[in-house]
C-alpha cells in the first residue's frame, strides 16, 4: 500500500511539475502582424531596478506575462536583457522564456520570444518587413509582429515580438528539429576565413541546444566547412557542399543584398547576425538571418557589394551556375517587391499600425521627426529598390 | 582506512583493559587529584572537577546514489571532537567542544548556572531547545544519522542565553531562550542564502506518570517552538538525503517571520522505546512577488517514528552507553535494533498554478523523501560503539534528487564510535 501511495505521490508530482502549454494563444495570433499587440509584464520592483542597471548581464528575472486585452497570464517566465548594439538598460530588448522556470511550459507552442526594442532603426519597421520579406522568397527566417509594451503597467514603447530560432522554428522552417543550432556572436571581423582548431569556433558559434555535447560534435562540422572553404585546389565546390547547403546559401546572400544589409553575411565589419543549423546526423548546415534592424540602407547599395570579401562568397560566384543563381535570386526578390506592390504597401502598412504607439513612446533614441523621416526613406526605398536591383542584374548578366 | 579502524578498535580495548574503578586509583582527597574512570577526570575538591572528553567517528558508507564526498567515498571520518566539561561547586556546570579540522570548529561552548532546580540559566554556544531528535546526544543515538527533520529543520547550536528549569515536582520542564541567530542547521556557506536573525526559542516538556511506578513513568510529550526574522534572499533550509545529496535546493526567496513548532513524545518501557516528532518551518514570503504582493509562505515539513529494543534486556531510560555486561568484563556489551519511518518535505501553501521553478513562484515546485531505515548498535563497552544502518530513501520528485531516473535507493552505514 505504501509503495502504491508513494508512487501515486511520485506521478502526481511528475505530472505537476510538466507544465501544461497555455495553448489559448496560437502563433498564427501571437505573429499576426496586421495587429499592434500589447504585451504586460510584471516584475517584482526590485528585479526591475536590477535588470535595468545591469542591463549588460544576462541575468533572468521571474516575471509574469500577460497577453493581449484579454488577460492571458503566463506565469513564471524567465526575462533578460539581451541584443549586442541595441541592449539598452531603458528601453530593454528583452528575451522571454516560457520554460526558464516551468519545465515545458509553451506559450504559442514556443518555448521563448524576443521583444526587440527596435532602439537602432529610427522608422522602428525594418526588423519586422525584412524578416516578412525573407519568408516571402524562400529563406527561413523567425515570424515577427510589433506589440506596445507595458512594464508594470508603464508603457515602454513599440517592440517587435520576434520568433526566436530555436528547435520549434527549425521544425517549422527546415521540417526537423533534432540537429543543430549555433547563434552567431560577433567577436571580430570575420570573413569566413579558416581560424584553426576547433577552439577558435566556440567563441563565435554557441549552442543553443545539445549544448552537453562534446566539442568535437558541435564544433567539428563548423571547423571543416570554414577550413574546406579556404583549400585553394580546384575542389572547392565538392569539398564545401557536404557542410553548406549552397543553395539556400546563395539564396540568403541575394536576399540579404536585396535588402541592402549592412550588418549580415556581408557586414560592414564581416560576417554578422545569424544563425548556423546543422541538419540531424549529418555535416550539412545551413545558415539563417537574424536581427535586420540595419537592413535598408540605401536604395542604390550594390548588387555585388562586398562579395569579394567573403571567402565563401568570392569562391562559391567563380562557379558559373553558382552566379547565375545569385542574380536569379536577385531578380526574383525584385519581382517579389513589386508584385501587389508588396514592399512598398507592407513599408506603409507597418508604419501605420505603429506610428501612433511609436511618437508616444518616450524611451526610443530617435525623435518623433525622425521616426517620420525614417518612415518617409523606406518608403522611397521600397518604391526604388525593385527596379535599381532588376536594372542592376540585367546589367550584371 | 583500515588502518583507522583498527587503531580505534585497538585504543578501545586497551582502554577497557586499563580503566579501572575510580575508587581503586585515588582515594577521595581535598588536593587537586586525577582520575580516569568513564574519562579523564581532574576533581578540585567537593563538586569541582574538569572532565576531558574525546569522540572519533569513523563511517563506511556504500550507496545506490552518487556520494557527496569527494576525496573519500567509502569512507568518512564523521567526527573528531575534543572537549572539556565539569561543573564548579555544584552550581555552575559547563561544557567546551570543538570539532577538529571544521571550519566551524566550536560546537558546544557554555555554562550552566543550576543552583535552583526550578530556575537555572545557562549562556554560550549551545542547541536551541527545540527538537528531541536535535538534543539528543551522538553517543545515545538510536541511529546513525539524526532524522531528516531533525537535521534539516530543527535550529541546531546558536549563540544565546537560555532560562531553564523543572517544576511542578519535576514532571514539567521548560527552556525559553534568545539567541543571535536560528541555528547552525538553517545555515549554509553560500553567501547567498539567509539565516534567521535574533531568535526566540521554548520548549515544555511534560512527564505526566513520572511519580507513578507504572510503565508509564518514561512516557515523555512536549512542544517546542521559535521564531525568528529571515531578510530578503534564498533559505538555508534544505532538502538532502542521508548520505548529504541534495533532493530540494530551496532557490526561492524568503522574506520576513520565520517559525518553528515541534511536538515530540517518546516513551521508553523496559527494554523498548518508541519516539516520534513532528517539526513545521514556515518561512514568509513577504512583498516577493512579480507584483510586489506578498506570496504563500514555504513550508517544510517533517516527521518520523522510531522503535527500539535493547535484546540484550539494558533498560532504555537508563541509557545502553554503560553496558552491563561490557566486552572483555565476561559480557557481550549491549546490543539494540531499531526501525525508523519518515518523512521530509518542502512546499508553498499555496495551490492552482503550475509548481515552478521561479525564486518568486506563488506554488513551487516542491519535493519530498520518505525513508526507512533499519538499525542495529552494538555497545562493546562505555568507550565503542559500533552501528550499522540500511536505509531505504524514496523521492517523491527523483529529478531533483541524486538519481534523476530512479526514485527509490538504498544504502548501507556502518559507524564505529570511540567515546573517552
Amino acid at each position: 500500500m505504501r509503495r502504491v501511495l508513494a508512487c501515486a505521490i511520485g506521478l502526481a508530482a511528475a505530472v505537476m511539475a510538466t507544465a501544461q502549454p497555455v495553448d489559448a494563444q496560437s502563433a498564427d495570433e501571437l505573429f499576426d502582424a496586421q495587429t499592434l499587440h500589447e504585451i504586460r509584464l510584471l516584475i517584482n520592483s526590485k528585479d526591475l531596478q536590477l535588470l535595468r542597471a545591469n542591463f549588460t548581464e544576462n541575468t533572468y528575472y521571474p516575471a509574469d506575462l500577460i497577453w493581449g486585452g484579454g488577460g492571458q497570464r503566463v506565469r513564471n517566465v524567465g526575462v533578460r536583457s539581451r541584443g549586442l548594439g541595441s541592449r539598452n538598460g531603458n528601453k530593454l530588448g528583452l528575451r522571454v522564456d516560457f520554460d526558464r522556470y516551468t519545465t515545458g511550459q509553451r506559450f504559442a507552442g514556443l518555448a521563448s520570444i524576443v521583444l526587440d526594442n527596435l532602439l537602432q532603426d529610427p522608422a522602428m519597421v525594418r526588423e519586422r518587413v525584412a524578416m516578412a520579406f525573407f519568408n516571402r522568397v524562400g529563406v527561413p527566417a523567425p515570424l515577427e509582429s510589433f506589440c506596445r509594451l507595458f512594464i508594470n503597467n508603464e508603457y515602454q514603447g513599440v517592440y517587435a515580438i520576434v520568433e526566436e530560432l530555436e528547435p520549434a522554428f527549425a521544425a517549422r522552417t527546415l521540417g526537423e528539429d533534432s540537429g543543430f543550432l549555433f547563434e552567431y556572436h560577433y567577436v571580430q571581423s570575420f570573413h569566413a576565413e579558416d581560424l584553426g582548431d576547433l577552439s577558435a569556433y566556440k567563441p563565435l558559434f554557441e549552442p543553443r541546444n545539445h549544448e552537453d555535447d562534446a566539442d568535437a560534435v558541435l564544433y567539428g562540422s563548423i571547423r571543416d566547412l570554414f577550413r574546406e572553404a579556404n583549400v585553394d585546389d580546384g575542389t572547392w565546390r565538392e569539398r564545401v557542399e557536404p557542410f553548406l547547403d549552397l543553395t539556400a546559401f546563395v539564396r540568403l546572400i541575394a536576399a540579404e543584398n536585396f535588402l541592402a544589409e549592412n550588418d549580415g553575411i556581408l557586414g560592414y565589419a564581416g560576417m554578422n547576425n545569424f544563425y548556423l543549423y546543422r541538419f540531424a546526423g549529418t555535416t550539412r548546415q545551413q545558415i539563417l538571418p537574424w536581427d535586420k534592424d540595419n537592413t535598408f540602407l540605401q536604395t542604390d547599395f550594390p548588387i555585388a557589394s562586398r562579395l569579394d570579401e567573403n571567402v565563401l562568397t568570392r569562391r562559391l560566384l567563380a562557379y558559373d551556375d553558382l552566379r547565375a543563381a545569385y542574380l536569379d535570386t536577385l531578380d526574383q526578390c525584385a519581382r517579389s517587391a513589386v508584385e501587389d506592390d508588396w514592399l512598398v504597401s507592407e513599408v506603409a502598412r507597418s508604419a501605420a499600425l505603429i506610428a501612433d504607439a511609436a511618437h508616444a513612446d518616450t524611451r526610443k533614441l530617435f525623435s518623433n521627426d525622425e521616426f517620420d523621416a525614417g518612415v518617409a526613406f523606406l518608403n522611397e526605398f521600397a518604391a526604388q529598390r525593385p527596379a535599381f536591383v532588376a536594372t542592376a542584374v540585367a546589367a550584371a548578366r | 582506512m583500515t588502518r583507522r579502524v583498527v587503531t580505534i578498535a585497538a585504543t578501545a580495548i586497551a582502554l577497557a583493559g586499563a580503566a579501572r574503578p575510580a575508587a581503586a586509583q585515588q582515594p577521595p582527597s581535598s588536593q587537586p587529584t586525577f582520575r580516569w574512570d568513564d574519562h579523564p577526570s581532574i576533581h578540585l575538591g567537593k563538586g569541582t572537577h574538569i572532565d576531558f572528553r574525546a569522540r572519533f567517528q569513523l563511517d563506511g558508507r556504500r550507496s545506490d546514489a552518487p556520494l557527496t564526498d569527494d576525496d573519500d567515498a567509502e569512507f568518512d571520518i564523521a567526527r573528531r571532537r575534543l572537549g572539556v566539561e565539569g561543573e564548579i561547586k555544584n552550581i555552575v556546570e559547563f561544557q567546551i567542544e570543538r570539532e577538529i579540522a571544521s571550519d566551524d570548529g566550536w560546537r558546544d561552548v557554555y555554562a550552566n548556572y543550576k543552583q535552583f532546580d526550578a530556575v537555572q540559566v545557562q549562556g554560550g554556544k549551545f542547541k536551541l531547545p527545540f527538537s528531541l531528535d536535535e538534543n539528543t546526544s551522538p553517543t545515545n543515538l538510536d541511529f546513525i544519522y539524526r532524522s531528516r527533520a531533525a537535521t534539516f529543520l530543527a535550529p541546531g547550536r546558536d549563540r544565546g542565553v537560555m532560562v531553564h528549569g523543572r517544576v511542578a515536582k519535576r514532571i514539567l520542564r521548560y527552556e525559553v531562550g534568545l539567541f543571535e541567530h536560528d541555528g547552525r542547521n538553517a545555515r549554509t556557506n553560500d553567501i547567498k542564502r539567509v539565516a534567521g536573525g535574533r531568535t526566540i526559542a521554548g520548549r515544555l516538556r511534560v512527564e505526566p506518570f513520572r511519580r507513578s511506578k507504572s510503565v508509564m513513568r518514561e512516557l515523555e510529550a512536549g512542544i517546542a517552538f521559535t521564531g525568528s526574522d529571515v531578510e530578503e534572499g534564498f533559505p538555508g533550509l534544505r532538502g538532502r538525503t542521508a548520505l548529504d545529496s541534495a533532493f530540494f535546493r530551496p532557490d526561492y526567496l524568503v522574506n520576513g517571520r520565520r517559525r518553528r513548532v515541534g511536538v515530540e513524545a517518546q516513551w521508553r518501557p523496559g527494554p523498548f522505546s518508541l519516539k516520534s516528532e513532528y517539526i513545521r518551518v514556515s518561512d514568509e514570503r513577504l512583498a516577493l512577488s512579480v507584483e510586489d504582493t506578498d506570496l504563500s509562505a514555504l513550508t517544510s515539513n517533517g516527521w518520523y517514528v522510531s522503535g527500539t529494543w535493547a535484546v540484550t534486556g539494558e533498560k532504555k531510560a537508563s541509557g545502553l552507553d554503560t553496558p552491563k555486561k561490557p566486552l572483555f568484563r565476561g559480557g557481550f556489551g549491549a546490543l539494540e535494533v531499531a526501525a525508523r519511518v519518515e518523512r521530509l518535505a518542502f512546499r508553498s501553501d499555496a495551490a492552482g498554478q503550475t509548481p515552478s521553478t521561479s525564486p518568486r513562484a506563488d506554488v513551487i515546485l516542491g519535493n519530498g523523501e520518505d525513508v526507512l531505515t533499519f538499525g542495529v548498535s552494538w555497545y562493546l563497552n562505555r568507550w565503542l560503539k559500533v552501528q550499522g544502518n540500511v536505509i531505504r530513501e524514496s523521492i517523491d520528485d527523483p529529478a531533483q534528487g541524486p538519481l534523476p531516473s530512479q526514485g527509490l535507493f538504498w544504502s548501507r552505514v556502518v559507524r564505529f564510535q570511540l567515546s573517552i
